[in-house]
């Protein structure tokens, strides 16, 4: 199953709230490990996806070490991206409710 | 805000690719190692591991491609993709770049110029603030010299109080004064001004301060305010002027400021002075006189009025005026009043030339444009080979209109560079021309707003051409492709545009020619028009001696000025007369005389007069007569016939009988038919009170020959000349006849006056020749002009008949061959392509005789000796038109006909 449009920027700001920082590889195992490996990421779905982030403002990156040594590129939380996770959290609350209602199985008129 | 931040790091992005692009493919490798190594401690082999890796990650470049869209601007890399393919496509057919370029830059160049010269004359805000609220007021009546004949300071006075409307009025009175250098003198044209001339004006200095309403009237110190440009030419912009002391008419006065760069109206001026420095402008006369007009008069609008409320209720004071002082409105004269913005006055003299040119420019551009478009078009057929091959490899069509659009795009702002160029040539050119109509030709630049109409232009410009090629409609391409021929559409349709823009071109050139050649005959008969003067080898020098500002201090007694200014005349007599007869003693001299004015020059002076025995009708215009003086000698040296009576002689000098020599316009107008000689006429009106002429009869003895002082355009004017001896010598003019070279002796004859008045400024020295050039000249430049531009057109043109011709030619090749297999001998295929040729010349004759006979009407104001539609000029135009477009014609006709039919079948 593939990433619905707009649906994977909420889940990269949501996998960054949960761990911290984190590298591209980390995100991306986090997302498909979450969705049960229902969703796959490959890398030109992703990596557009968090410049698109970062180019906003909502998430900031830096070149470290990670775990094995190995050069990475970290991505973390900024206070704009926190705002924006709470806002979008909400709102996809309220959506998903209002979805459920309309979806429900229908009631037999009295 | 988050879009704005995301923008700049995209623009960033597109600067920082190469960096970045490193950091990526970084990035993307440790995803991949990271994930490798997660397989092999799962266990997996090695290179299973990396296969895995990779077969999950998508493709790597893939993914880079992905985030470099989302990084850069993808938009903006695949423009600068299509710009370089463009240059490329341009340089591998130079022939064509260089024709299209060219013609672009010579129309674009042509428009840039002219434009630059309407804005800054016409259509710039003035530098004054508000300046859009500033109204010029105009008196005029009837009669030659009298169209601007300015104000008196009660009728000043009359308007400032009566007109609510006006926020505020500024006198300004044009004025001459001697500025006595340290080594030389020189003749300065001034502003005398009120003190709330500037706020008015809404005008700021640059330096020092400007004068205020504590320096009117009289008894106060004379100041005085540099323009701009006299202070830059005169005293190379040095800062130390202001406070300096200067010496005007022997009077010493106070530079206090210099005033910001502004137009002036109506003639430019060096300096602005208030009025105490002319005695004559604080005396009674002159302040009480209503006849007595000398005042410019500029006002601004009080908040909130509209110029149509200023106007009514200026008409409104007028009428009352003209009601109350009936002495003042000779009601035959028909006084007039007219209120007009500013801006508008100051351009109405250039404005009907400006909109001339501005008009040839823009046909100049439209048939360059047309010549652009066919070229475009006829390359486009070529062309469509290669487009067929492009949108078979996926482009729509709306990458391959942009495609074609940024090719133009390239063109048209290559032509506009080389455009630009020979705009700023051009605007050099077109100064001196502005600055004979307008007085704000300083202001003419090639500025952002110029440069913009430029840009607007060319992008225009490249919209149209890209349009204009047909493209095939989305969905039809594969019809195209499968068609596979070569030549797609030599249709019809695309034909008739083309022949249709070849029409237009011909129509285009056809008024531009007509309007050259009015303009041409009209300095040709301007030329040929006999000035009057029986002269070859004359030349006249300005030599004003009296300085009418000096005198004695404080300067309010009218009578202590006067005398002191008869006082100056004897001794400015003396010199003059020193300065005639060494000059008259100079090798080569033939002949020198005095008077108040050169030759073909306006005078100073015009007068009411009056003949004896003859009163004015009830209604009819009271007479003028222009006052001039002259020596005994001066008909002579000037070469001024006299048709009857006698010459001025030695013997009619002061104190001796009155006698006058008039004009034979004069002559005709009062005594027609009769003898003049012997008849007595005499200065009056209410001006003469004011002046040293006394209004006694003085007997005509002699009449002269016209002269045409009002310019080669005018028509003379009746005119009056008294002896020199017996006149103040207002003005003051030595003309001087040679026996041959007239301006070799000017040196000789300027050391003389130099040295007998080396307080005295000469102000001009012009042989006839010379002065009779100023009329002409302008017209010339005009002529020159517009000519240029027809005949650039015409060649454009007749490029454009030929090169259509040639395409439909080449197009037609396997028709011709065949046409010519079946017998058709070359004489008939030249004529069947002449006449194809020959029926869009016709067409475009038609039109363009009938347009240029809409068009000319237009121009009337700038023709002399010549109609609007003289029919030689549109025979001689429609001649030429044909004989070019024949010629443009022949060579493709020539060119068919020396096809061999058997290469041009085989071929096909």
């Amino acid at each position: 199953m593939d990433v619905q449009q707009g649906t994977l920027a909420l889940m990269i700001l949501r996998t960054l709230e949960v761990l911290g920082s984190l590298h591209g590889y980390g995100i991306a195992r986090r997302i498909e490990e979450t969705s049960r490996h229902r969703l796959t990421l490959n890398y030109g779905t992703l990596y557009p996806a968090l410049l698109k982030l970062e180019q906003e403002g909502f998430i900031a990156a830096e070149w470290r070490q990670s775990e094995n040594n190995r050069r990475a590129k970290f991505y973390a939380l900024t206070a704009a991206g926190r705002k924006r996770l709470a806002r979008e959290t909400r709102e996809w609350h309220e959506t998903a409710d209002l979805i459920a209602a309309f979806l429900a199985p229908r009631r037999e008129a009295p | 805000m988050r879009h704005i931040r995301a923008a700049l790091a995209r623009l960033a992005g597109f600067f920082t690719k190469d960096r970045a692009d490193d950091d990526l493919k970084e990035e993307l490798q440790a995803h991949l190692d990271m994930e490798t190594a997660e397989y092999i401690r799962r266990g997996m082999a090695p290179d299973e591991a990396r296969r895995r890796a990779l077969l999950a990650s998508g493709g790597l470049t893939q993914a880079a491609e992905a985030v470099r869209d989302q990084r850069g601007l993808p938009w903006l890399e695949s423009v600068v993709a299509d710009v370089r393919y463009a240059l490329r496509t341009l340089r591998r057919s130079p022939a064509f770049t260089t024709v299209v370029v060219l013609t672009l830059a010579l129309g674009i160049g042509a428009n840039t110029a002219i434009f630059s010269v309407v804005h800054g004359v016409l259509l710039k805000p003035l530098p004054n603030r508000d300046g859009d609220r500033l109204l010029y007021l105009r008196q005029s009546a009837d009669g030659p010299g009298q169209a601007n004949i300015s104000f008196s300071v009660p009728e000043v006075h009359d308007l400032r109080t009566g007109v609510p409307s006006l926020g505020g009025i500024a006198e300004y009175s044009p004025w001459n004064l001697t500025l006595q250098g340290d080594n030389d003198a020189v003749r300065l044209d001034v502003g005398l001004v009120t003190g709330n001339y500037f706020d008015v004006m809404g005008l700021s200095p640059v330096l020092g301060r400007l004068t205020r309403p504590s320096d009117d009237g009289a008894g106060v110190p004379p100041v005085m305010v540099l323009t701009h440009d006299f202070w830059i030419k005169r005293f190379g912009g040095d800062p130390g002027v202001v406070g300096r002391q200067v010496k005007l008419d022997g009077q010493s006065v106070t530079v206090i400021g210099v005033l910001q760069p502004a137009p002036f109206f109506p003639d430019r001026i060096d300096a602005l002075l208030n009025m105490v420095v002319s005695p004559h402008h604080v005396s009674a006369m002159m302040v009480q006189n209503r006849s007595h007009r000398m005042t410019e008069v500029v006002a601004r609008l009080a908040p909130g009025a509209t110029v149509a409320q200023a106007r009514t209720e200026v008409a409104a004071v007028y009428t009352r005026l003209q009601n109350d002082y009936t002495e003042a409105y000779n009601p035959g004269s028909h006084y007039r009043i007219a209120v007009t913005p500013f801006k508008e006055a100051l351009g109405e003299r250039a404005r009907l030339t400006l909109w001339l040119l501005m008009a040839a420019a823009a046909f100049v551009m439209i048939i360059s444009a047309a010549n652009v478009a066919n070229l475009t078009l006829m390359r486009g057929v070529r062309r469509e080979h290669e487009l067929v091959v492009r949108a078979a490899l996926g482009a729509g069509v709306a990458r391959l209109r942009r495609l074609l659009l940024v090719e133009n795009l390239v063109l048209t702002l290559l032509g506009a560079v080389f455009g630009v160029v020979i705009a700023l040539v051009g605007v050099r050119l077109l100064v001196s021309l502005a600055a004979r109509y307008s007085p704000r030709a300083g202001e003419i630049r090639l500025d952002g707003v110029v440069l913009g109409f430029t840009l607007a232009l060319s992008v225009a410009l490249a919209l149209l051409l890209s349009f204009i090629a047909s493209l095939p409609k989305e969905g039809t391409f594969a019809a195209w492709i499968s068609a596979g021929v070569r030549r797609m559409s030599g249709s019809l349709r695309k034909q008739r545009l083309q022949r249709g823009l070849v029409v237009a071109q011909v129509a285009v050139s056809v008024v531009l020619l007509a309007g050259a050649g009015l303009l041409t005959r009209t300095m040709i008969r301007l030329s040929e028009v006999d000035s009057g003067l029986v002269a070859e080898e004359v030349f006249a020098m300005d030599v004003p001696l009296l300085q009418l500002s000096g005198g004695p201090s404080g300067g309010t007694d009218p009578m202590a000025w006067f005398r002191h200014i008869m006082e100056l005349d004897v001794a400015a007599k003396e010199q003059y007369e020193r300065m005639r007869s060494e000059i008259r003693a100079l090798p080569g001299v033939t002949e020198a005389g005095l008077g108040s004015s050169i030759p073909l020059a306006a005078s100073m002076l015009i007068f009411d007069v009056k003949a004896e025995g003859q009163p004015l009708a009830v209604g009819e215009a009271m007479p003028r007569a222009d006052v001039r003086t002259a020596s005994p000698e001066y008909f002579r040296a000037s070469g001024t016939p006299l048709l009857l009576g006698r010459e001025f002689t030695s013997t009619d000098r002061a104190g001796s009988g009155l006698v006058v020599i008039v004009n034979k316009t004069f002559a005709d107008k009062f005594f027609p038919g009769e003898d003049p000689i012997g008849k007595r006429i005499a200065w009056t009106g209410p001006l003469l009170k004011l002046s040293p002429i006394s209004g006694d009869w003085r007997t005509i003895v002699g009449v002269s020959g016209n002269t045409r002082d009002g310019g080669l355009d005018a028509e003379p004017r009746a005119s009056v000349f008294m002896p020199f001896a017996q006149m103040l010598s207002i003005g003051g003019a030595l003309v001087i006849r040679a026996d041959s070279n007239a301006p070799g002796l000017v040196a000789a004859a300027t050391r003389i006056v130099h040295r007998i008045a080396p307080a005295a400024p000469i102000v001009r020295v012009l042989t006839v020749a010379q002065i009779k050039d100023q009329s002409v000249s302008p017209r010339r430049l005009n002529a020159e002009l517009v000519s240029s531009f027809g005949i650039l057109a015409l060649i454009i043109a007749a490029v454009g008949i030929a090169g259509v011709l040639a395409f439909s030619v080449s197009a037609r090749t396997t028709e011709i061959g065949i046409r010519m297999s079946l017998g058709a001998d070359r004489g008939q295929v030249q004529r069947m392509i002449l006449w194809e040729g020959g029926v869009l010349l016709a067409l475009g004759l038609v039109l363009g005789v009938a347009g240029a006979f809409f068009a000319t009407g237009l121009v009337r104001g700038l023709l002399f000796g010549v109609a609007p539609r003289d029919p030689a000029t549109f025979v001689g135009v429609a001649l030429l038109m044909m004989a070019i477009g024949i010629v443009a014609c022949w060579i493709p006709a020539l060119r068919a006909s020396r096809i061999d039919p058997a290469i041009a079948m085989r071929s096909a």
